[in-house]
Formats: C-alpha cells, structure tokens, sequence
C-alpha cells in the first residue's frame, strides 16, 4: 500500500527550506545521458542531494571518477546543474500532476523493491493502485502482422476482463493492440511503461491511445518531463516492464525484437515467460518461437493466459474458442471455403492464392472484397490475412 | 534588287511559314539580318557568306539586308540558311525569280556550301506555302513524309543553283530501306510467373490506364514495363505523324527517315531536369522526354528517386494529354499523351512489401513514400505489388502467353473504346461511364460499400469503373460490369502496404 497523497504532500513543500530527495533525484535525472547505471553509482556514493552539490560545485574529477563518465559529459553535467534548479524541476511536475515515486518510499512499486536493477526514481501519471492486481507484461513487435495484432487485443483483453492489469510499451504494433484490447475490456486498465518523458508522447501515432492509457490506466517513466525518446532508453524501459510483471508474453517479435530483450529480463527476475506461436516462415514470429524452443511457455489459446496466470487452473471449456474452421461463419460458399483454406492463416496475397487455388483473377478479387467485407478477412496494403475472431455478421455484396 | 524566298522556322514541334526578303543595295558593304532572329539564326550570316563565296558565286560588295517575315516571331535555328542564300543569289541575278518562284528552301548551310538536314524538317516542309521544297539530301526521306509537297534535294549550293536554272535534272536519292516493321520488342513470353503483373499490363496497354509497380529490388519490374510496348497496337497514321515530327524537332536520337509506327518507350533516368521531361529550355522550344513518349509509354524508373518538383509537373500532361510550355518569348503546345508506368521500392530497404520482413524504420518509411505526392499518385489507376518470382516458378514456370496473343485482345478492346469515340478508355470522360459502364447489381453493392467504408473516394471510383471496362472488354464481354470486373479493378487500386500511411496496430488504437 503506497498512499497515494505520499509524494503529492512532499511536492507541496518544495516552497520550504528542505527540498526532498525526489527533487534532486529528478533533477539528476534530467541530466543529458545520465541513465539508471550512472544515476546509480552515484547514489552509492552520495546521497541525491549531496550528489547535486557536488555537481554544482564543479568537482570534476570526482563526478567522472565515481560515475565513471568522461571529461565531456561531466563539464556537461555540471554546466546544467548550475542553471538548473531541483526545486523548479520537482514544482514542474507536480503541477503537470506527474507523482514521483522515489525507493525505499511507501510509493515506491513492490515489485521493484529488491530488484537487481531498480530505478532510483519513477514518474507515474494516473492509478497507481493497478500495480496492486495480477500483472502481466504483453509485448511483441512493432512490425507486426494482422494476426499478432490481433491475438495481442484478444489477450489484452480477456486479462483486463478478468482484473489482470496489463502492462506493455505504448509502442506501434504489439503494445498498440495489448493496450487498445485491455482498455476495451473496460474493466481493468492498462499500464503503459515509456521510454521518453510523460509528456512527450511517441510515437505520435498513439497520442490517443497514450492519452487514454494516462487518463483510465497509469503511465510510468524512468525519465522526468522533457525528456526525449532517446533509443538507449527503450531497452532499459523493458526491465521495469519485466520487473513490474508476473508474467511476460510474447506474442510476435523477430528475432533480435526488443520484446526478446524484455523477455529475458523477465526470466532474470524468474517471471513466467511465455509466447505465442506463429508460423515458422513468418519473420515477425521467428523470435517468439525461438523463445518456446528455448523453453519459455507456450500460449496455444486466450485461455492459457489466465492459466499461466493462476487465475483458472481449470481450463474452461471451449464455447468460447474462436472458430479456426470458418464452421461458425456464414460462409456456405464452396469457392469462399476454398478461398479461406488456401490461406493457411498465413498473409497472402491476391497472385498467391491465384496460384493455390488457380481461380481466375477477377473471380478471386470479386471474393476477396466479399470475404472482407463479412469481416473474415483484413486487408493491409495488397495483404490478405484469415482473421480470427468469429466474424460480425455484416451484409455482404452478392 | 530584292527577292523573297519561302522557308520555315520551328515552334517547339510545328513549322511557321518564313519568307525571306533579301535587299541589296548601294552603301556602305555589310550584312543584316532583322525579323527577330535569334544567335543560331544570327550566326546564318557568317555560314551563308561563306557558303556563297567558296561556291564560286561572288557576294556583293553592297549593303545587305534580310528580313525574316513575319517580324514578330521569334526564329530560331539554322534551318533558314539555304533561303537566305538563295534569295541573296536572286537579288544578284545568278538566279531569276522564276527559277526560284515554285520553291520553298529548308536546310543548313556549310561553308564549303553544301546542305545539311535541319531537326523538325517533317514539321518545316509541312508549314511552307510553295508546292515544291528543297531540302538536303539525307532529309529527303523524311520531307517525303508530308503530303502534298514534292521534295527536291541538292548535296551543295552549286548542285541546287544548276538544278534551278534546269541545266540538270533534280536527283533524287533511293528511298530508305523500310526498316522491318516490328523492332523484335521483348516478348511477354519471357516473364515467369507474375500472374498478376501480366494482366495488369495487359488491361494498361488496353485501356491507357497509369501503372505504378511497387516491389523490391529484383523483382522483375523494368522487366514487366519493357514488354508493354510489345502489347501495344501500332500508330496509326496520324498518331506516327505526330510522333515522328516529336522525334524530327527533338532530336532524340530516333531516324526519322520513316513515320514511327511503333509506340516508343521512353525511360528518362531519375536525375532528370523538369524541362528535359515536360519540354521547354530558355533558347528554343523543345518537345520533353513525355512528349517524346505520345502515343507510347513513358516508364519512370525509381520513382522516389525523381525530385518531386519534376513529377508534379506531370500532373497537368496526364490530365490533358497535352503539355503547354509558356516562355516570355512564347508558348507552344506539344503533345503528351502517353502510359505513364511508375516503378519504385517499397522502403528504403526494399522490403516492405512482406509482411514484417522491413527493417526500415516508420518514419523513414513515411519519408520515402511521401515523395510520391497525393495526387501524383492519384493519377495510377492501378498498383501493382511485385513479388521476386519463386525458384520454382523461375526453373519450372511454363512459358507464358506470347505478346502477340495477348495483343490481339488489346486491339479488341482498342475497338471497343474507338467505338464509344476515344482512344482508349481511361479518356473516357466520367459523364460517359454512367452510360459506357453501367454496373451490374452485385457490383454496385460493392462500390457502395467501398464508398461507404472510405477506401474509395468518388473519383477513385470512377477510376475503378473505367480499369473494369477495360476489363469487362478485354473478356470480350459487354457491359454491364460484373462484381468480378470492378473487384479486380478495385483490387489493383490498392495501395501497396508502404503507400498506405496506417501503421501495424493502429487499426485498433
């Protein structure tokens, strides 16, 4: 239990003549390059406060060698510590209603308390108590195909529709879907952990998304406000995903994803890891299955989720799995039937099934459109995929 | 003494009829040209003296003018020289005005006097007033094209002057081998695979519909877009006129001693300058390189690789088939209709056609497939993912159909669409395809549905229905389009995945 007015009563006296540590943890951290290994050394050291004089005092030579940086970065450090004022960071991010969340507070996530790499100092924006719920990590690739955006909503969502709190990356592809599928459940929101500082939102493409994460689910950051979308600050933005969560699911990643680099953080700290299968000749799937061939768990349906996650040790039984045979759809046509078969639940495109099922062209592209239209296709650029959720039976040309 | 002699000079790839006034008189000795002549055409004075002299005619030791009627157009080229010769050597009386009166004179001067072809000769001697024209020989077969004129041709100026004063007979070279027909074009027969890619090209060569070819490196392509030559009908005999005056005035590198019957393919590399595409330059008016294409197929190669400055100056040409240069010296007009078939990458990479196989990141991707503007891209009406063919399909593919199979059905269609009054049917303007293309009843639910669930906007429908027409004629059918046809045109209007600007994932966000 963190009280969730803990660190908002240290903002308010920042106006005081003793400023919080937080303030100095995260003027620290707003220090160009400074990342959670530096930040750390110097906390050996020092403590947040002692370690900000240091710095404005412009001891050189004891700031390289105790962070272990370079003349340029430390003349850079200190350069900034000299124009920046702690007290004016921390007062910026309480009003933008950013809550910082220092270790060894009653704040701080629980299961970052023993962490072998913890965060000094975490920004948080919205419902802190979701870290409380089961939490499961689903994270994949950005190039994704339909079917692991797909399966990445489904998931999403039954975890949230049984009070697991999600947490994934807020990227494009995999995170997208997790996020959009557990807000969808409208029962417990998303936690989206980020890469940049929480008000600069990437990529673009999910502002809504983002927003809504912030405003219904809680978003987390190891960087404070301002702070961009660094690349070196994604890979250690993973490790909180894998500390904070009990299980970790892959669900598309190629094989050197940084979803790989979650997962293994996540067998560091002895969470469930587990992936969902995909074809063997698809690319965004190659890394998922080499992590079940390595031995991580293997999610053969939406029901192994909560199984893997001790919510149903009993697996239900199968009213509610999807329909795999086009059997449950409207599809009567033996054409269509062909169609959908030729597919293997692989992307194909118009030319491929023309060779499978050696229909005429314009025959084949007249099915397509009606395949699609009913909902048991999705198109992306000139790619076809089988979709798999039992189709919303929607009037179709023909 | 004066005397006026007949000639042209070329407007970007038509003649303007010129007569050249000569005056001689007593004063101080010099040499004029007024009329608005440009340098090449100022330069005539030095050639033509010199041309004259070493032809053993004396040149007057007198003030000469030449004035270039009409005296407010701008002449350009050297193509008047021969005129001003003559009409120097009338105003001397080496020649008589009757001699001279039946004869127009088109051709450059050198100065040991002997005559040489002038670009746009086709376009000249069509211009000139006088039933009789002189031009050099090695443009004799090409003057031969116009109607209406009998052609004369001399090798030097002391030839011409004893031909004129009839002492002997006007030689006439032997006509030009006619080239054989058909230059083997490659043949359809050659691709593997590309089902897809074939009919595309197919239904372009038929209906003139733009074709834009997405895929990697590799994948066949140029390949595709060399053989849609190959399906295309020969000109007819007003398009090969126009095609070959293009080829007479811009010199591009084509023999214009016969009509060009063959539908040319123009491929102008990627570091293309917009006026060596569209036409234009600041001396004179030359036809471009999609003027050079009429009647044929211009095929841009790396599209994303042109500026996007030179491919939006094509947005006018394709609309209009025609493309208007406007200079402060002038307009012209010069003709441009042609199929425009673009090639380019997917990313970066080359590998975003796949899915998830790119390495690219998003934004470079959105960079790359921003170079091609929203309405250059518009103007396709169809895209065409290329996919590197299979091993099996490489070793193992039958041969496919031969060109000349699936000419047959283009000329078929080609009827169709002269029957409803125009070229082929991607002129066809909308007004006429409610009539021309009505939709079967299946078929309109499915342009419905494509209007209603966005993907489609009105004028990309009509665009649809026009490629389906081509379709539905290229099976020899009537109208009205079945599903089939318009879901295949729908089909090939898709964008390929790295044109679409939606994201994975972002469908659920």
């Amino acid at each position: 239990m963190w009280p969730e007015d803990g660190a908002a009563g240290s903002a308010g006296d920042t106006e005081g003549e003793t400023l919080g540590d937080e303030a100095y943890l995260a003027a620290l951290s707003s220090l160009a390059g400074m990342g959670p290994a530096r930040l750390e050394r110097m906390l050996v050291r020092w403590q947040p406060a002692e370690a900000w004089s240091v710095l404005a005092r412009g001891r050189l030579a004891e700031v390289t060698s105790v962070a272990r940086v370079g003349e340029k970065v430390g003349q850079r450090w200190i350069g900034d510590a000299r124009r920046a004022d702690p007290a004016e960071i921390h007062l910026r991010h309480s009003r933008a209603g950013v809550t910082l969340r220092r270790r060894g507070t009653a704040a701080y996530p629980e299961r970052l308390v023993g962490d072998p790499e913890p965060p000094a100092l975490l920004f948080s924006q919205g419902e802190s108590a979701l870290l409380e719920c089961p939490t499961v990590a689903i994270v994949g690739s950005r190039r994704c195909t339909r079917y692991g955006a797909d399966v990445a909503f489904d998931l999403g969502k039954a975890a949230a529709a049984h009070g697991v709190t999600v947490i994934s990356g807020l990227a494009i592809g995999i995170d997208a879907a997790a996020h959009a599928g557990a807000l969808a459940a409208d029962c417990a929101p998303p936690v989206g952990v980020v890469g940049s500082g929480l008000d600069r939102i990437y990529p673009r493409e999910n502002a809504v998304l983002w927003r809504m994460v912030a405003q219904r689910g809680l978003l987390l950051s190891e960087a404070p406000l301002g702070t961009a979308p660094e690349r070196w600050r994604f890979p250690a933005r993973n490790r909180i995903m894998a500390a904070l969560s009990d299980a970790c699911v892959v669900v598309e990643s190629h094989v050197d994803g940084g979803a790989i680099g979650t997962a293994t953080e996540a067998a560091r700290r002895d969470r469930t890891v587990a992936a969902v299968p995909g074809p063997i000749r698809s690319p965004a799937s190659a890394g998922a299955n080499r992590l079940i061939a390595e031995g991580g768990g293997v999610l053969c349906d939406i029901e192994d989720l909560l199984v893997l996650l001790d919510i149903s040790r009993t697996r239900l039984p199968l009213q509610e799995a999807p329909a795999r045979t086009g059997g449950g759809a409207p599809v009567t046509d033996a054409t269509a039937v062909a169609i959908l078969d030729a597919f293997d639940w692989m992307p194909a495109t118009l030319e491929m099934l023309a060779e499978r099922t050696g229909l005429d062209l314009g025959e084949l592209a007249w099915h397509l459109e009606s395949l699609g239209a009913s909902g048991l296709l999705a198109r992306r650029g000139l790619w076809y995929e089988r979709r798999g959720e039992t189709p919303v039976p929607a009037a179709r040309p023909g | 003494m004066t005397a006026t002699i007949s000639s042209a000079v070329l407007q970007g790839v038509v003649g303007q009829a010129v007569s050249v006034e000569v005056h001689v008189s007593d004063g101080l000795p010099g040499f004029t040209i007024v009329g608005l002549p440009d340098a090449s055409c100022r330069e005539s004075r030095d050639r033509v003296r010199a041309a004259v002299l070493s032809s053993g005619f004396g040149w007057p030791t007198k003030r000469v003018t030449v004035n270039l009627a009409p005296g407010g157009v701008r002449k350009e080229g050297s193509g008047l020289d021969l005129a001003i010769a003559v009409a120097v050597l009338v105003a001397e009386e080496v020649l008589t005005k009757q001699q001279t009166a039946k004869f127009a004179f088109v051709a450059e001067l050198g100065l040991d006097g002997s005559l040489r072809r002038v670009p746009g000769t086709l376009s000249l001697v069509e211009a000139v007033d006088p039933p009789c024209v002189v031009v050099a020989s090695d443009a004799h077969a090409e003057a031969s094209l116009s109607s209406g004129r009998e052609i004369y041709c001399a090798d030097t100026l002391v030839d011409l002057v004893s031909c004129l004063r009839a002492e002997v007979a006007f030689a006439f070279p032997p006509p030009p081998p006619t080239t054989a027909g058909t230059a083997a074009a490659e043949d359809l027969q050659e691709v593997r695979g590309q089902m897809l890619g074939r009919r595309a090209l197919e239904i372009a060569a038929a209906g003139g519909h733009h074709l834009l070819m997405v895929g990697p490196p590799g994948a066949g392509k140029t390949m595709l877009a060399r053989r849609l030559p190959g399906l295309l009908p020969p000109l007819d005999d007003e398009a090969a006129r126009v095609v070959t005056r293009v080829y007479s005035a811009g010199d591009f590198g084509v023999p214009t001693s016969t009509l060009i019957t063959q539908p040319p393919f123009r491929a102008p590399h990627h570091s293309t300058t917009m006026v060596a595409l569209v036409g234009g330059g600041s001396r004179a008016l030359r036809p471009g390189e999609i003027s050079a294409a009429h009647g044929g197929v211009l095929f841009l190669d790396e599209l994303g690789e042109f500026s996007p400055v030179v491919l939006d100056a094509l947005r006018q040409p394709l609309e209009e088939g025609v493309i208007r240069v406007s200079r402060a010296a002038g307009a012209v007009t010069f003709p441009a209709e042609f199929v425009l078939v673009g090639s380019m990458n997917p990313c970066p990479c080359g590998n975003a056609g796949s899915p998830g196989r790119c390495r690219c990141t998003d934004a470079a991707r959105m960079r790359y497939a921003r170079r091609l503007s929203g309405p250059l891209l518009d103007r396709f009406d169809m895209r065409l993912f290329v996919q590197r063919p299979s091993a099996e399909e490489l070793f193992r593919g039958e041969p496919g159909e031969p060109s000349a199979a699936v000419r047959k059905r283009v000329l078929a269609a080609r009827a169709e669409a002269t029957r409803r009054g125009v070229r082929y049917n991607s002129m066809l303007p909308s007004r006429d395809l409610e009539r021309e293309a009505p939709l079967a009843p299946e078929a309109a639910r499915m342009a419905e549905q494509a209007v209603a669930s966005g993907q489609l906007s009105a004028r990309g429908l009509q665009r649809v229905r026009c490629v389906g027409l081509t379709i539905c004629d290229l099976e020899g059918r009537k109208p009205p389009l079945g599903g089939a046809d318009l879901a295949l045109a729908l089909q090939l209007r898709h964008n390929p995945v790295s044109l679409d600007h939606s994201y994975a994932g972002s469908h659920v966000a």
